[in-house]
Protein backbone atom coordinates (compact mmCIF):
# COMPACT_ATOMS: atom_id res chain seq x y z
CA UNK A 1 0.00 0.00 0.00
CA UNK A 2 2.88 2.24 1.05
CA UNK A 3 4.98 1.48 -2.30
CA UNK A 4 1.87 1.70 -4.29
CA UNK A 5 1.66 5.72 -2.67
CA UNK A 6 5.27 6.05 -2.28
CA UNK A 7 5.59 8.18 -6.02
CA UNK A 8 2.80 10.53 -4.76
CA UNK A 9 4.48 10.89 -1.27
CA UNK A 10 8.02 11.21 -3.32
CA UNK A 11 6.09 14.05 -5.88
CA UNK A 12 4.03 16.07 -2.40
CA UNK A 13 7.72 16.00 -0.85
CA UNK A 14 9.21 17.26 -3.56
CA UNK A 15 6.89 20.04 -4.09
CA UNK A 16 7.11 20.83 -0.36
CA UNK A 17 10.26 21.24 -0.51
CA UNK A 18 9.96 23.58 -3.76
CA UNK A 19 7.20 25.51 -2.40
CA UNK A 20 9.11 26.41 1.30
CA UNK A 21 12.37 27.38 -0.94
CA UNK A 22 10.29 29.96 -3.17
CA UNK A 23 8.39 31.24 -0.15
CA UNK A 24 11.87 31.86 1.52
CA UNK A 25 13.37 33.10 -0.97
CA UNK A 26 9.64 35.48 -1.40
CA UNK A 27 10.21 36.36 2.14
CA UNK A 28 13.64 37.04 1.92
CA UNK A 29 13.21 39.30 -1.29
CA UNK A 30 10.16 41.53 0.50
CA UNK A 31 12.29 41.83 3.68
CA UNK A 32 14.61 43.68 1.58
CA UNK A 33 12.04 45.48 0.13
CA UNK A 34 10.73 46.87 3.43
CA UNK A 35 14.15 47.48 5.01
CA UNK A 36 14.90 49.71 2.07
CA UNK A 37 10.78 51.08 2.34
CA UNK A 38 11.25 51.91 6.33
CA UNK A 39 14.88 53.55 5.43
CA UNK A 40 13.73 55.55 2.58
CA UNK A 41 10.73 56.86 4.31
CA UNK A 42 13.45 57.79 7.00
CA UNK A 43 15.38 59.95 4.92
CA UNK A 44 12.62 61.51 3.25
CA UNK A 45 11.13 62.95 6.42
CA UNK A 46 15.08 64.21 6.50
CA UNK A 47 16.04 62.32 9.31
CA UNK A 48 19.44 60.03 9.51
CA UNK A 49 17.91 56.76 9.08
CA UNK A 50 20.08 55.39 11.98
CA UNK A 51 22.77 56.86 14.29
CA UNK A 52 26.65 56.79 12.66
CA UNK A 53 28.11 55.19 16.10
CA UNK A 54 25.82 52.32 15.11
CA UNK A 55 27.00 51.76 11.64
CA UNK A 56 30.77 52.05 12.43
CA UNK A 57 30.24 49.30 14.87
CA UNK A 58 29.13 47.32 12.46
CA UNK A 59 31.48 48.08 9.88
CA UNK A 60 34.21 47.97 12.61
CA UNK A 61 33.16 43.90 13.79
CA UNK A 62 32.12 43.02 10.20
CA UNK A 63 34.83 44.72 8.08
CA UNK A 64 37.58 45.72 10.05
CA UNK A 65 37.72 42.33 12.49
CA UNK A 66 37.55 40.68 9.56
CA UNK A 67 40.91 41.34 7.88
CA UNK A 68 43.01 39.20 9.54
CA UNK A 69 40.84 36.27 8.82
CA UNK A 70 39.94 37.20 5.24
CA UNK A 71 43.87 38.11 4.58
CA UNK A 72 45.27 34.81 6.60
CA UNK A 73 43.13 32.36 4.80
CA UNK A 74 43.35 34.12 1.40
CA UNK A 75 47.42 34.35 1.46
CA UNK A 76 47.39 30.53 2.13
CA UNK A 77 45.37 29.50 -0.93
CA UNK A 78 47.43 31.96 -3.09
CA UNK A 79 50.80 30.25 -1.46
CA UNK A 80 48.93 26.65 -2.38
CA UNK A 81 47.63 27.67 -5.60
CA UNK A 82 51.06 29.24 -6.78
CA UNK A 83 52.96 26.59 -5.96
CA UNK A 84 50.65 23.89 -7.17
CA UNK A 85 49.83 25.31 -10.42
CA UNK A 86 53.88 26.57 -10.82
CA UNK A 87 54.91 22.90 -10.94
CA UNK A 88 52.70 22.07 -13.40
CA UNK A 89 53.19 25.16 -15.43
CA UNK A 90 56.93 24.50 -15.37
CA UNK A 91 56.94 21.19 -16.89
CA UNK A 92 55.83 22.94 -20.33
CA UNK A 93 57.62 26.07 -19.39
CA UNK A 94 55.19 28.09 -18.78
CA UNK A 95 55.29 29.10 -15.10
CA UNK A 96 55.12 32.89 -16.00
CA UNK A 97 51.19 32.77 -16.23
CA UNK A 98 51.50 32.01 -12.49
CA UNK A 99 50.88 35.85 -11.30
CA UNK A 100 47.95 36.20 -14.12
CA UNK A 101 46.35 32.95 -13.02
CA UNK A 102 46.42 33.86 -9.05
CA UNK A 103 45.80 37.24 -10.02
CA UNK A 104 42.67 36.24 -12.08
CA UNK A 105 41.26 33.69 -10.35
CA UNK A 106 40.75 35.81 -7.31
CA UNK A 107 40.01 39.18 -8.59
CA UNK A 108 37.14 37.43 -10.56
CA UNK A 109 36.33 34.47 -8.56
CA UNK A 110 37.81 33.30 -5.34
CA UNK A 111 38.40 36.27 -3.27
CA UNK A 112 34.88 37.21 -3.25
CA UNK A 113 33.48 34.08 -2.86
CA UNK A 114 36.19 33.05 -0.09
CA UNK A 115 34.97 36.58 1.98
CA UNK A 116 31.66 36.03 0.78
CA UNK A 117 32.04 32.52 2.69
CA UNK A 118 33.59 33.66 5.81
CA UNK A 119 31.87 36.22 6.20
CA UNK A 120 28.45 34.28 6.12
CA UNK A 121 30.23 32.13 8.82
CA UNK A 122 32.18 34.64 10.95
CA UNK A 123 29.16 37.85 10.87
CA UNK A 124 26.38 36.17 9.53
CA UNK A 125 26.09 33.89 12.20
CA UNK A 126 26.43 36.50 14.87
CA UNK A 127 24.08 39.01 13.33
CA UNK A 128 21.50 35.77 13.60
CA UNK A 129 22.24 35.21 17.00
CA UNK A 130 22.53 38.80 18.13
CA UNK A 131 18.66 39.49 16.57
CA UNK A 132 17.40 36.41 17.31
CA UNK A 133 17.77 36.68 20.73
CA UNK A 134 16.34 40.00 21.08
CA UNK A 135 13.44 39.18 18.95
CA UNK A 136 12.85 36.08 22.05
CA UNK A 137 13.58 38.54 24.82
CA UNK A 138 10.66 40.63 23.12
CA UNK A 139 13.49 43.37 22.75
CA UNK A 140 12.23 43.48 18.92
CA UNK A 141 8.87 44.04 19.98
CA UNK A 142 9.38 46.48 22.50
CA UNK A 143 11.58 48.47 19.95
CA UNK A 144 8.25 48.03 16.94
CA UNK A 145 5.95 49.05 20.17
CA UNK A 146 7.93 52.21 20.44
CA UNK A 147 6.69 53.40 16.94
CA UNK A 148 10.35 53.09 15.51
CA UNK A 149 10.77 50.42 12.39
CA UNK A 150 13.23 47.28 13.43
CA UNK A 151 13.90 47.04 10.08
CA UNK A 152 15.15 50.69 9.85
CA UNK A 153 16.70 50.39 12.81
CA UNK A 154 18.10 47.16 13.30
CA UNK A 155 18.75 45.64 9.83
CA UNK A 156 19.74 48.76 7.43
CA UNK A 157 22.92 49.74 9.45
CA UNK A 158 24.17 45.71 9.46
CA UNK A 159 23.06 45.58 5.84
CA UNK A 160 24.72 48.67 4.73
CA UNK A 161 27.99 47.99 6.67
CA UNK A 162 28.12 44.59 5.02
CA UNK A 163 27.31 45.58 1.84
CA UNK A 164 30.01 48.42 1.76
CA UNK A 165 32.28 46.22 3.63
CA UNK A 166 32.19 43.41 1.38
CA UNK A 167 34.30 44.67 -1.49
CA UNK A 168 36.85 46.02 0.83
CA UNK A 169 37.43 42.72 2.33
CA UNK A 170 37.22 40.91 -1.35
CA UNK A 171 40.40 43.51 -2.38
CA UNK A 172 42.05 42.50 0.75
CA UNK A 173 41.17 38.90 -0.04
CA UNK A 174 42.86 39.68 -3.61
CA UNK A 175 45.80 41.32 -2.40
CA UNK A 176 46.87 39.02 -0.06
CA UNK A 177 47.01 36.05 -2.46
CA UNK A 178 48.37 37.77 -4.83
CA UNK A 179 50.94 38.86 -2.52
CA UNK A 180 51.15 35.35 -1.52
CA UNK A 181 51.92 33.72 -4.56
CA UNK A 182 54.61 36.18 -5.56
CA UNK A 183 56.62 34.92 -2.75
CA UNK A 184 56.43 31.67 -4.05
CA UNK A 185 57.53 33.11 -7.81
CA UNK A 186 60.32 34.42 -6.58
CA UNK A 187 61.11 31.35 -4.08
CA UNK A 188 61.04 28.52 -6.45
CA UNK A 189 60.24 30.03 -10.08
CA UNK A 190 62.78 32.55 -10.15
CA UNK A 191 60.15 35.46 -11.18
CA UNK A 192 60.88 38.68 -9.48
CA UNK A 193 58.96 41.03 -8.09
CA UNK A 194 59.17 43.87 -10.65
CA UNK A 195 58.54 41.19 -13.10
CA UNK A 196 55.97 39.53 -11.60
CA UNK A 197 53.83 43.06 -11.22
CA UNK A 198 54.12 43.23 -14.90
CA UNK A 199 52.89 40.24 -15.25
CA UNK A 200 49.96 40.62 -13.32
CA UNK A 201 48.98 43.92 -14.97
CA UNK A 202 49.94 42.27 -18.46
CA UNK A 203 46.94 39.76 -17.69
CA UNK A 204 44.26 41.16 -15.19
CA UNK A 205 41.66 43.52 -17.09
CA UNK A 206 39.90 46.16 -15.22
CA UNK A 207 36.41 44.09 -15.97
CA UNK A 208 37.60 41.17 -13.84
CA UNK A 209 38.37 43.68 -10.98
CA UNK A 210 35.05 45.11 -12.04
CA UNK A 211 33.25 41.64 -11.75
CA UNK A 212 34.83 40.73 -8.69
CA UNK A 213 34.14 44.31 -6.82
CA UNK A 214 30.08 44.00 -8.07
CA UNK A 215 29.93 40.43 -6.99
CA UNK A 216 31.06 41.43 -3.73
CA UNK A 217 28.54 44.16 -3.42
CA UNK A 218 25.56 41.13 -3.85
CA UNK A 219 27.19 38.51 -1.53
CA UNK A 220 27.49 41.40 0.87
CA UNK A 221 23.75 42.44 0.61
CA UNK A 222 22.76 38.67 0.72
CA UNK A 223 24.21 37.45 3.80
CA UNK A 224 23.45 40.42 5.78
CA UNK A 225 19.79 39.90 4.32
CA UNK A 226 19.65 36.49 5.32
CA UNK A 227 21.30 36.80 8.66
CA UNK A 228 18.63 39.26 9.60
CA UNK A 229 15.71 37.31 8.16
CA UNK A 230 16.97 34.20 10.18
CA UNK A 231 17.41 36.34 13.54
CA UNK A 232 13.92 38.30 13.47
CA UNK A 233 12.13 35.26 12.30
CA UNK A 234 13.32 32.96 15.45
CA UNK A 235 10.76 30.76 17.05
CA UNK A 236 10.95 28.31 20.10
CA UNK A 237 13.58 30.27 22.69
CA UNK A 238 17.05 29.38 23.02
CA UNK A 239 16.77 26.20 20.75
CA UNK A 240 15.12 28.38 18.29
CA UNK A 241 18.58 30.98 18.39
CA UNK A 242 20.69 27.48 17.42
CA UNK A 243 18.53 26.38 14.80
CA UNK A 244 18.41 29.59 13.02
CA UNK A 245 22.04 30.54 13.36
CA UNK A 246 22.94 27.22 12.09
CA UNK A 247 20.64 27.58 9.38
CA UNK A 248 21.44 31.25 8.77
CA UNK A 249 24.97 30.00 7.91
CA UNK A 250 23.81 27.24 5.64
CA UNK A 251 21.75 29.28 3.66
CA UNK A 252 24.10 32.48 3.38
CA UNK A 253 27.06 29.94 2.03
CA UNK A 254 24.90 27.80 -0.67
CA UNK A 255 23.09 31.29 -1.44
CA UNK A 256 26.34 32.91 -1.97
CA UNK A 257 27.87 30.01 -3.75
CA UNK A 258 24.30 29.58 -6.12
CA UNK A 259 24.57 33.35 -6.97
CA UNK A 260 28.19 33.16 -7.69
CA UNK A 261 27.47 30.08 -10.25
CA UNK A 262 24.62 32.52 -11.37
CA UNK A 263 26.44 35.55 -12.07
CA UNK A 264 29.35 33.49 -13.55
CA UNK A 265 26.58 32.14 -15.82
CA UNK A 266 25.54 34.73 -17.23
CA UNK A 267 28.56 37.03 -17.34
CA UNK A 268 29.92 34.57 -19.68
CA UNK A 269 27.07 34.61 -22.17
CA UNK A 270 27.53 38.00 -22.36
CA UNK A 271 31.06 38.24 -22.41
CA UNK A 272 32.81 34.90 -23.26
CA UNK A 273 36.41 35.52 -22.97
CA UNK B 1 -18.73 52.29 10.91
CA UNK B 2 -18.96 54.64 13.33
CA UNK B 3 -15.92 56.03 15.00
CA UNK B 4 -16.49 55.75 18.68
CA UNK B 5 -15.20 59.02 21.28
CA UNK B 6 -13.67 56.38 23.95
CA UNK B 7 -9.48 56.03 24.56
CA UNK B 8 -9.32 52.48 23.66
CA UNK B 9 -12.66 50.33 22.06
CA UNK B 10 -12.50 46.81 21.21
CA UNK B 11 -15.50 45.54 19.07
CA UNK B 12 -16.12 41.91 18.87
CA UNK B 13 -12.40 40.83 18.41
CA UNK B 14 -11.66 36.79 18.11
CA UNK B 15 -7.95 35.78 17.97
CA UNK B 16 -7.12 32.42 17.12
CA UNK B 17 -3.38 30.92 17.32
CA UNK B 18 -3.62 27.73 14.96
CA UNK B 19 -6.32 25.32 16.79
CA UNK B 20 -6.26 28.11 19.96
CA UNK B 21 -8.94 30.39 20.41
CA UNK B 22 -7.38 33.00 22.46
CA UNK B 23 -10.41 36.03 22.22
CA UNK B 24 -13.89 34.94 21.35
CA UNK B 25 -15.91 37.98 20.33
CA UNK B 26 -14.30 39.78 23.06
CA UNK B 27 -15.31 43.97 23.26
CA UNK B 28 -14.27 46.48 25.67
CA UNK B 29 -14.56 50.17 25.81
CA UNK B 30 -12.16 52.33 27.75
CA UNK B 31 -12.71 55.84 28.83
CA UNK B 32 -10.18 58.63 29.14
CA UNK B 33 -8.18 58.62 32.23
CA UNK B 34 -9.47 55.03 33.49
CA UNK B 35 -7.49 53.11 34.88
CA UNK B 36 -8.87 49.79 33.55
CA UNK B 37 -7.49 46.01 35.12
CA UNK B 38 -8.11 43.05 32.96
CA UNK B 39 -7.75 39.89 35.01
CA UNK B 40 -8.01 36.34 33.85
CA UNK B 41 -5.70 33.02 34.44
CA UNK B 42 -2.36 32.45 32.97
CA UNK B 43 -3.02 31.95 29.32
CA UNK B 44 -6.61 33.37 28.99
CA UNK B 45 -5.18 36.09 26.46
CA UNK B 46 -4.53 39.28 28.56
CA UNK B 47 -1.40 39.80 27.16
CA UNK B 48 -2.06 39.16 23.45
CA UNK B 49 -5.06 41.78 24.00
CA UNK B 50 -2.42 44.64 24.71
CA UNK B 51 -0.49 43.43 21.80
CA UNK B 52 -3.95 43.76 19.44
CA UNK B 53 -4.48 47.38 21.07
CA UNK B 54 -0.45 47.87 20.20
CA UNK B 55 -1.28 46.72 16.27
CA UNK B 56 1.43 44.46 16.64
CA UNK B 57 -0.82 41.31 16.37
CA UNK B 58 -3.88 41.33 14.00
CA UNK B 59 -7.05 39.82 15.19
CA UNK B 60 -8.52 37.08 13.17
CA UNK B 61 -12.13 39.51 13.30
CA UNK B 62 -13.20 42.82 14.71
CA UNK B 63 -12.27 46.14 14.98
CA UNK B 64 -10.06 47.55 17.31
CA UNK B 65 -9.92 51.35 18.43
CA UNK B 66 -7.41 54.02 19.74
CA UNK B 67 -9.14 57.21 19.71
CA UNK B 68 -10.37 58.11 16.54
CA UNK B 69 -7.62 55.88 14.76
CA UNK B 70 -8.84 52.08 13.95
CA UNK B 71 -5.94 50.03 14.84
CA UNK B 72 -6.49 46.62 12.70
CA UNK B 73 -6.94 49.07 9.24
CA UNK B 74 -4.03 51.43 9.64
CA UNK B 75 -0.84 50.95 7.01
CA UNK B 76 2.65 50.58 8.92
CA UNK B 77 3.44 54.09 8.71
CA UNK B 78 0.26 55.29 10.62
CA UNK B 79 0.31 52.85 13.07
CA UNK B 80 3.91 53.68 13.56
CA UNK B 81 2.67 57.56 14.64
CA UNK B 82 0.05 56.18 16.93
CA UNK B 83 2.22 53.90 18.78
CA UNK B 84 4.02 56.98 20.31
CA UNK B 85 1.08 58.25 21.90
CA UNK B 86 0.77 54.30 23.60
CA UNK B 87 3.15 53.38 26.21
CA UNK B 88 3.96 49.67 26.86
CA UNK B 89 5.61 47.95 29.73
CA UNK B 90 6.12 43.86 29.09
CA UNK B 91 6.27 41.59 31.42
CA UNK B 92 10.06 40.69 31.41
CA UNK B 93 11.10 44.20 31.10
CA UNK B 94 12.06 43.78 27.18
CA UNK B 95 14.94 46.48 28.24
CA UNK B 96 17.48 46.40 25.15
CA UNK B 97 20.47 44.73 26.64
CA UNK B 98 23.14 46.44 24.64
CA UNK B 99 22.29 49.25 25.98
CA UNK B 100 22.61 50.98 29.35
CA UNK B 101 19.43 52.28 31.56
CA UNK B 102 20.01 56.22 29.70
CA UNK B 103 20.32 54.69 26.75
CA UNK B 104 17.14 52.57 27.17
CA UNK B 105 15.27 55.48 28.29
CA UNK B 106 16.71 57.80 26.13
CA UNK B 107 15.84 55.45 23.12
CA UNK B 108 12.11 56.75 21.73
CA UNK B 109 13.92 60.23 22.37
CA UNK B 110 16.62 59.85 20.17
CA UNK B 111 14.83 58.01 17.47
CA UNK B 112 11.26 59.78 17.16
CA UNK B 113 12.10 63.53 18.43
CA UNK B 114 14.09 66.23 17.63
CA UNK B 115 15.12 67.27 20.81
CA UNK B 116 19.08 67.90 21.55
CA UNK B 117 20.93 65.82 23.32
CA UNK B 118 20.71 67.92 26.23
CA UNK B 119 16.59 68.03 26.44
CA UNK B 120 16.81 64.34 26.04
CA UNK B 121 19.49 64.29 29.34
CA UNK B 122 16.79 66.38 30.90
CA UNK B 123 13.82 64.18 30.36
CA UNK B 124 15.37 60.48 31.02
CA UNK B 125 16.69 62.41 34.19
CA UNK B 126 13.20 62.98 34.98
CA UNK B 127 11.57 60.19 34.07
CA UNK B 128 14.52 57.86 36.22
CA UNK B 129 13.87 60.35 39.15
CA UNK B 130 10.28 59.60 39.05
CA UNK B 131 10.80 56.15 39.13
CA UNK B 132 13.75 55.98 41.78
CA UNK B 133 15.84 54.81 39.53
CA UNK B 134 18.46 58.16 38.24
CA UNK B 135 21.46 56.52 40.24
CA UNK B 136 21.92 53.52 37.87
CA UNK B 137 21.59 54.94 34.83
CA UNK B 138 25.36 53.89 33.59
CA UNK B 139 24.18 50.35 33.99
CA UNK B 140 23.20 47.79 32.13
CA UNK B 141 19.72 45.79 32.04
CA UNK B 142 21.78 42.58 33.67
CA UNK B 143 23.12 43.93 36.54
CA UNK B 144 19.83 45.27 37.63
CA UNK B 145 17.07 43.61 39.48
CA UNK B 146 14.04 42.18 38.19
CA UNK B 147 12.13 45.27 39.76
CA UNK B 148 14.97 47.77 38.78
CA UNK B 149 14.24 46.65 34.85
CA UNK B 150 10.63 47.04 35.67
CA UNK B 151 11.07 50.54 36.56
CA UNK B 152 13.56 51.81 33.69
CA UNK B 153 10.66 49.78 31.27
CA UNK B 154 8.40 52.08 32.99
CA UNK B 155 10.52 55.42 32.54
CA UNK B 156 11.15 54.47 29.18
CA UNK B 157 7.09 53.74 28.57
CA UNK B 158 6.61 57.11 30.06
CA UNK B 159 9.34 59.30 28.03
CA UNK B 160 7.01 60.53 25.18
CA UNK B 161 4.27 61.14 27.77
CA UNK B 162 1.92 58.79 26.38
CA UNK B 163 -1.48 59.49 26.51
CA UNK B 164 -2.43 55.70 27.07
CA UNK B 165 -0.16 52.96 28.99
CA UNK B 166 -0.24 49.54 28.83
CA UNK B 167 1.13 47.20 31.71
CA UNK B 168 1.62 43.44 31.26
CA UNK B 169 2.00 42.11 34.73
CA UNK B 170 3.65 45.34 36.26
CA UNK B 171 3.48 44.05 39.85
CA UNK B 172 4.34 40.17 39.12
CA UNK B 173 7.49 38.78 41.08
CA UNK B 174 8.13 42.02 42.90
CA UNK B 175 8.56 42.34 46.77
CA UNK B 176 5.84 44.10 48.32
CA UNK B 177 7.21 47.51 48.70
CA UNK B 178 8.66 48.03 45.36
CA UNK B 179 5.08 46.81 43.73
CA UNK B 180 3.06 48.97 46.00
CA UNK B 181 5.56 51.66 44.53
CA UNK B 182 4.92 50.94 40.66
CA UNK B 183 0.97 50.77 41.57
CA UNK B 184 1.13 54.11 43.29
CA UNK B 185 3.13 55.57 40.13
CA UNK B 186 0.92 54.32 37.86
CA UNK B 187 -2.16 55.69 40.09
CA UNK B 188 -0.17 59.48 40.11
CA UNK B 189 0.34 59.21 36.46
CA UNK B 190 -3.38 59.31 36.04
CA UNK B 191 -4.18 62.09 38.46
CA UNK B 192 -1.90 63.62 37.84
CA UNK B 193 -0.85 63.57 34.14
CA UNK B 194 -4.40 62.03 32.70
CA UNK B 195 -3.02 58.84 31.38
CA UNK B 196 -5.05 56.56 30.62
CA UNK B 197 -4.36 52.81 31.67
CA UNK B 198 -4.46 48.95 30.84
CA UNK B 199 -2.94 46.75 33.45
CA UNK B 200 -3.03 43.00 32.96
CA UNK B 201 -2.49 41.23 36.01
CA UNK B 202 -3.53 38.50 38.23
CA UNK B 203 -1.92 40.28 41.06
CA UNK B 204 -5.17 40.48 43.06
CA UNK B 205 -3.57 43.01 45.99
CA UNK B 206 -1.88 45.07 42.77
CA UNK B 207 -5.21 45.08 41.13
CA UNK B 208 -7.46 46.47 43.79
CA UNK B 209 -5.25 48.94 44.20
CA UNK B 210 -4.81 50.53 40.70
CA UNK B 211 -8.35 49.86 39.35
CA UNK B 212 -10.87 52.39 38.49
CA UNK B 213 -12.69 49.70 36.63
CA UNK B 214 -11.86 45.94 36.65
CA UNK B 215 -12.93 42.76 33.99
CA UNK B 216 -12.35 39.40 33.78
CA UNK B 217 -11.33 37.34 30.62
CA UNK B 218 -12.72 34.34 30.63
CA UNK B 219 -12.62 31.88 27.71
CA UNK B 220 -11.78 34.78 25.28
CA UNK B 221 -14.81 36.94 26.37
CA UNK B 222 -15.24 39.33 29.30
CA UNK B 223 -17.46 37.43 31.44
CA UNK B 224 -17.43 40.51 34.57
CA UNK B 225 -16.60 44.48 34.28
CA UNK B 226 -17.52 46.50 37.17
CA UNK B 227 -16.10 49.58 39.16
CA UNK B 228 -13.64 47.93 41.77
CA UNK B 229 -15.64 47.65 44.91
CA UNK B 230 -18.67 46.48 42.79
CA UNK B 231 -16.40 43.42 41.26
CA UNK B 232 -15.35 42.23 44.57
CA UNK B 233 -18.78 41.90 45.37
CA UNK B 234 -19.50 39.79 41.95
CA UNK B 235 -21.90 37.01 42.00
CA UNK B 236 -20.08 35.74 38.56
CA UNK B 237 -19.29 32.36 40.15
CA UNK B 238 -15.73 32.35 37.93
CA UNK B 239 -14.33 35.90 39.14
CA UNK B 240 -16.15 34.59 42.80
CA UNK B 241 -13.58 31.34 42.84
CA UNK B 242 -10.82 33.26 40.90
CA UNK B 243 -10.80 36.09 43.48
CA UNK B 244 -11.15 33.62 46.55
CA UNK B 245 -8.28 31.15 44.72
CA UNK B 246 -10.43 28.53 45.65
CA UNK B 247 -10.15 24.85 44.06
CA UNK B 248 -13.93 24.50 44.19
CA UNK B 249 -15.95 26.29 41.26
CA UNK B 250 -15.71 26.35 37.13
CA UNK B 251 -12.33 27.03 36.49
CA UNK B 252 -10.75 24.23 36.67
CA UNK B 253 -14.07 21.98 36.32
CA UNK B 254 -12.79 18.92 34.44
CA UNK B 255 -9.33 19.63 34.56
CA UNK B 256 -9.14 19.26 38.36
CA UNK B 257 -10.85 16.01 38.47
CA UNK B 258 -8.42 14.73 36.26
CA UNK B 259 -5.52 15.75 38.81
CA UNK B 260 -7.09 14.37 41.89
CA UNK B 261 -7.53 10.85 40.11
CA UNK B 262 -3.80 11.17 39.59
Amino acid sequence: MANAHSPVLVAQGVGQIASNFLREVGSVFWFIMHTFEETLERIQKGRVPFRAASFFRHTERAGVDSVPLAGLVSFFLGLTMALLTGYQLQRFGTERLIPGLVAISFTRELGPLLTGIMLAARIGAAFTAELGTMQVSEEVEAIEAMGIGPLRFLVAPRMLALFLLMPCLSMVSNIAAVFASSLVCKAYFSIAFPYFLDLVKDSLLIRDIITGILKSFLFGLLIAAIACYRGLTVKGGAAGVGTATTSSVVTAITTVIGFDTLYNVIYTTFYPT
Amino acid sequence: MTTPAHMVELRDVSMQFEEKKVLDGFSLKIEPEERVVIMGQSGSGKSTLLRLILGILRPNSGSIFFKQFEITRLRRRKLQQVRRHIGMVYQYSALLSSRNVRDNVALPLEELTDKSRDEIDKIVDEKLELVGMKESKDLLPDELSGGMRKRVALARALVLEPELLLLDEPSAGLDPVIASVIDELIISLSEKSKVTSVTVTHEMESAFRIATRMAMLYQGKIIEEAETEEFKQSKNPVVAQFLSGSTEGPILEGSLDAITKK
